[in-house]
């Protein structure tokens, strides 16, 4: 019942989507508005729809329908109800459906707030955002299945029965009969969920993830409709602002839960390991970036029109791509999944849509309705600066493509041996560009639109640059010497000086304007400034995270040591003392673990107990799965991060363990939060126009502001 | 086509300086060219110094030149009986296994690993990795993904080591045992 309600829902929402596409170009095309409104409406109705469809699934999820083959492979009876919530992403068809209804979710969202302000372009959005949806929906309808159940096909002349997996009821005959398989031999033989998967952060990351990706969507189909409308004013571009903050929040906290997970879970004491579907998520984001800062200088100074058609296109079309390599089996990843038969499907569709979308925007072009309103860039300014930033992105997307896809199918395609690039290529080619964004990050804020002098840009310098030195002395005298590292952690520290040192005196300027104190003329300043201020914050968390990054990579270190029960290892100034094992422990959802009880301590005082352990889960083939999980002391100056990596049972006062000292990391996660509360006020719209002349604001003002 | 707006004509001071454009083109171009040039430069010596040859057992044991050679990746599929874990040394725990060559262009990836492990006449290669942790996922029939070299003795000597345990999570078709009750 629930497989068929499913099933109908989605292929109604198939149906919904391709009226919708036909149906708004129809409407602009021959000009009928009931076209249009109706298109509007079929896509509308793709969310409850979709909706419908994921309850239908969470729904057998929970009530433990093993005859659906998606339940029966990521859930089993020991499963606790709230991974078989999340199960609902756990696995490819899942989490297919999944991405549907979030496009659809963002569809419905553009049309409630866009609808009316852009009649022109909203018929040609919509039509974009369902051929897209189209696509993905079908792919789960035809190729992924959620829904398809397993089945026992019995020959009835020699009774012979064999299991086959069907979405629709397959057709009994003379000599064939479908029998439904008994509930106790699925339940027995129901998978359970991948015990990586296993993990608070994979409630949030999946979605937030697929909301970042799927959120550039809707620049995408603004921009395509500017393109295929010939509104190509700055009215996309404003109407698109806030969605592609959006969605650049939404893919930097997938990115960054990401990035928790890993070191929670995969055990290697770190966070970020250049591996291609972390890659395939990271190179959106750079073109996000990107986009981001350039239409600044459309609006501002009406240049870099292709351009930034360019990077839309770009963005959503590595959202696609990145899609297509992480779930074809392109790549071989730690996180990919398996190889399957939508492959080709999404080949053919990420490179018919990356070219319609060049050709759309070839077109425009050489029809010469996309000139840049000014010519001439003035060495020192701010638009030369945010080109150099743009270079700085689009290089790095470069590399990071090339060494994650370019290299290992180009060789394999041209020399029949398939090279891959790993961690080492991506640090070194990485870093300089790193730093270069790092120094623009410093210097661009305190330029001006069209032209600044070298003599005011030197003065506005000083402060900043000063502070800069003197942290360089702090950091000499406390005993950072290699020049890598005092390089990175300067660069970085300047960019956080100037966005200091500009917020600093702009609450000044306000002070000596509106006699306001600090902290109120700082609020009002953010309140009026958001997009400034809110930036600005989302520099301050780069800053942190890039301090993060330096201390965490530069200088971890690491040891390994097989201890006897009593026994003491000292590292890095730290006492960790093995205090013995609690082994076969067994939990509520059947698994059984091994913990050993560690004690640190520092300067002769004891600050922690660490329980690292393995959790080993028994597997409905009678194999059994371990998983370590570390334990750690975190602390803001550095995590002491503990694994159990072996111990024997037959000698149970003895095991081995890898400790880890990470500087800083705890910094990445700090700057993490710091990027989201800005891109937060970056996001929500400034409440009136500024005005003039700010009138004095009472005690009362202040709170509404 | 949007416009400037008056409060931009004010920001905006006048353009019109025919000497300044012809030099800031070239310096435009060149600046550009020298930026170009260091990325390509960037990008070409690390992709020399990082790259690693992806190839199967079988691949590696028939050229000669592998043996004391450069870094390479390997691909092939762990034999479980072979697996030791060695932590004499306490402070240099040794892990040692032996993989089975997995031939190229399989159809399903959990099948191919499973006869490649259980294929008596499938070219082996013993693998050594020097202080890690014990991997969760080295177990019979996984897929080993391996970085290093090859060393005079035949032992791989390995600085990477990715496993996948592709069969057990992911499979496509029903399984025949559900046949079994009805």
């Amino acid at each position: 019942m629930l497989a068929e309600l499913g099933l109908l829902a989605l292929a109604l929402t198939f149906a919904a989507a391709l009226y919708a596409v036909v149906a708004s170009v129809l409407g602009m095309l021959r000009n009928l508005p009931r076209w249009t409104v109706s298109g509007r409406n079929a896509a509308l109705l793709t969310t409850p729809l979709l909706l419908l469809s994921l309850i239908a699934l969470l729904t057998a999820l929970l009530g433990q329908e093993y005859q659906i083959s998606y339940v029966h492979s990521v859930s089993d009876p020991q499963t606790p109800t709230f991974y078989r919530i999340t199960a609902l992403w756990g696995s490819q068809d899942g989490s297919l459906l999944f991405w549907s209804f979030t496009m659809s979710l963002f569809t419905a969202g553009a049309i409630a707030l866009n609808w009316r302000t852009q009649p022109r372009l909203m018929p040609y959005t919509i039509a974009v955002m369902m051929a897209t949806l189209a696509f993905f929906v079908g792919l789960s309808l035809f190729l992924e299945n959620p829904f398809t159940r397993y089945w026992v096909q019995e020959n009835t002349l020699t009774g012979e029965r064999t299991a086959i997996e069907s979405a629709l009821i397959p057709p009994a005959s003379d000599t064939t009969l479908i029998l439904a398989p008994s509930e106790a031999v699925l339940a027995r033989t129901a998978n359970g969920l991948n015990p990586l998967l296993r993990h608070f952060g994979m409630i949030i990351h999946p979605p937030m993830l697929y909301l970042g990706f799927v959120g550039f969507i809707v620049p995408f189909a603004f921009a395509m409709a500017a393109l295929a409308s010939g509104n190509l004013s700055l009215d996309w571009i404003k109407v698109t602002r806030q969605w592609t903050l959006g969605a650049w929040l939404f893919l930097s906290l997938g990115l960054l839960l990401g990035g928790r997970w890993a070191y929670d879970v995969l055990g290697w004491g770190g966070y970020w390991g250049w591996d291609p579907v972390e890659n395939a998520a990271f190179l959106p984001w750079l073109m996000g970036t990107a986009l981001l800062h350039s239409v600044m200088v459309q609006e501002r100074r009406g240049m870099l029109k292709v351009w930034n058609m360019f990077l839309v296109i770009a963005t959503f079309t590595s959202v696609i791509f990145g899609t297509f390599a992480t779930r074809s089996g392109l790549i071989e990843s730690v996180h990919s999944f398996a190889r399957s038969a939508i492959g080709l499907p999404m080949f053919l569709f990420w490179s018919s849509m990356t070219l319609i979308s060049l050709t759309l925007l070839f077109w425009r072009w050489s029809r010469g309705e996309l000139k840049d309103e000014r010519q001439n860039v003035h060495p020192l300014s701010r638009e030369t600066l945010f080109m150099l930033n743009n270079a700085v992105f689009l290089t790095l997307f470069v590399f990071i493509f090339w060494g994650s896809f370019g290299a290992p199918i180009v060789s394999e395609l041209f020399i029949g041996t398939e090279i891959s690039l790993g961690i080492k290529y991506f640090n070194q080619v990485t870093a300089p560009l790193f730093a270069i964004m790092y120094l623009l990050m410093g210097v661009a804020p305190l330029t001006a639109w069209g032209s600044t002098t070298a003599r005011k840009l030197g003065g506005l310098l000083l402060i900043p640059l000063g502070l800069t030195a003197a942290t360089g002395v702090i950091l000499w005298v406390t005993g950072v010497r290699s020049i890598g590292g005092l390089f990175g952690y300067l660069l970085v520290a300047f960019a956080g000086f100037v966005v200091l040192d500009e917020t600093v005196r702009g609450v000044r300027a306000r002070m000596r304007a509106t006699r306001e104190n600090p902290l109120v003329a700082m609020w009002n300043l953010f309140g009026r400034g958001r997009r400034r201020y809110g930036g600005y914050l989302v520099h301050v968390g780069i800053v942190v995270i890039g301090i993060g990054v330096i201390g965490s990579t530069l200088y971890q270190q690491e040891t390994q040591r097989t201890m006897q029960i009593g026994e003491t290892l000292d590292f890095g100034g730290y006492a960790l003392t093995f205090n013995g094992i609690d082994s076969g422990q067994i939990a509520v959802d059947g698994r059984i673990l091994d913990i050993a009880r560690l004690s640190l301590a520092r300067n002769g005082n004891v600050i922690d107990e660490l329980r690292p352990r393995r959790d080993l889960f028994l597997q409905a083939d009678g194999s059994a799965m371990p998983m370590t999980i570390a334990a750690a002391h975190s602390t803001l100056e550095n995590d002491f991060y503990v694994l159990l990596v072996s111990w024997q049972e037959i000698s149970p006062n003895q095991a081995t363990f890898k400790v880890y000292i990470n500087p800083l990391i705890n910094l990445v996660w700090l700057g993490g939060l710091v990027l989201i509360i800005g891109t937060v006020i970056a996001t929500t719209p400034a409440p009136a126009p500024q005005r003039q002349t700010a009138s004095i604001p009472t005690t009362a003002g202040v709170a509404h502001a | 086509m949007s416009s400037i707006t008056a409060w931009e004509k004010d920001q905006v001071a006048p353009s019109a300086r025919p000497k300044a454009k012809f030099n800031a083109r070239w310096l435009y171009l060149a600046g550009g060219l020298l930026l170009f040039s260091a990325a390509a430069f960037l990008m070409i010596s690390g992709t020399v110094s990082g790259a690693r040859y992806f190839i199967t057992v079988d691949e590696l044991l028939a050229d000669n030149s592998y043996v004391g050679g450069g870094t390479v990746r390997i691909t092939g599929v762990v034999i479980g009986s072979t697996i030791h874990y060695d932590t004499s040394n306490a402070n240099n725990p040794v892990i040692t296994f032996t993989i089975a060559n997995l031939p190229d262009g399989y159809a399903d990836l959990g099948t191919a690993l499973h006869e490649a492990a259980n294929n008596p006449d499938a070219t082996t290669l013993p693998i050594r990795v020097e202080n890690e942790a014990m991997p969760d996922l080295l177990q019979h029939e996984a897929q080993a993904i391996v970085t290093g070299r090859l060393d005079e003795n035949g032992v791989f000597q390995a600085d990477e080591l990715l496993l996948k345990c592709p069969s057990r999570f992911q499979e496509d078709g029903a399984e025949p045992s559900l046949a079994d009750e009805v």
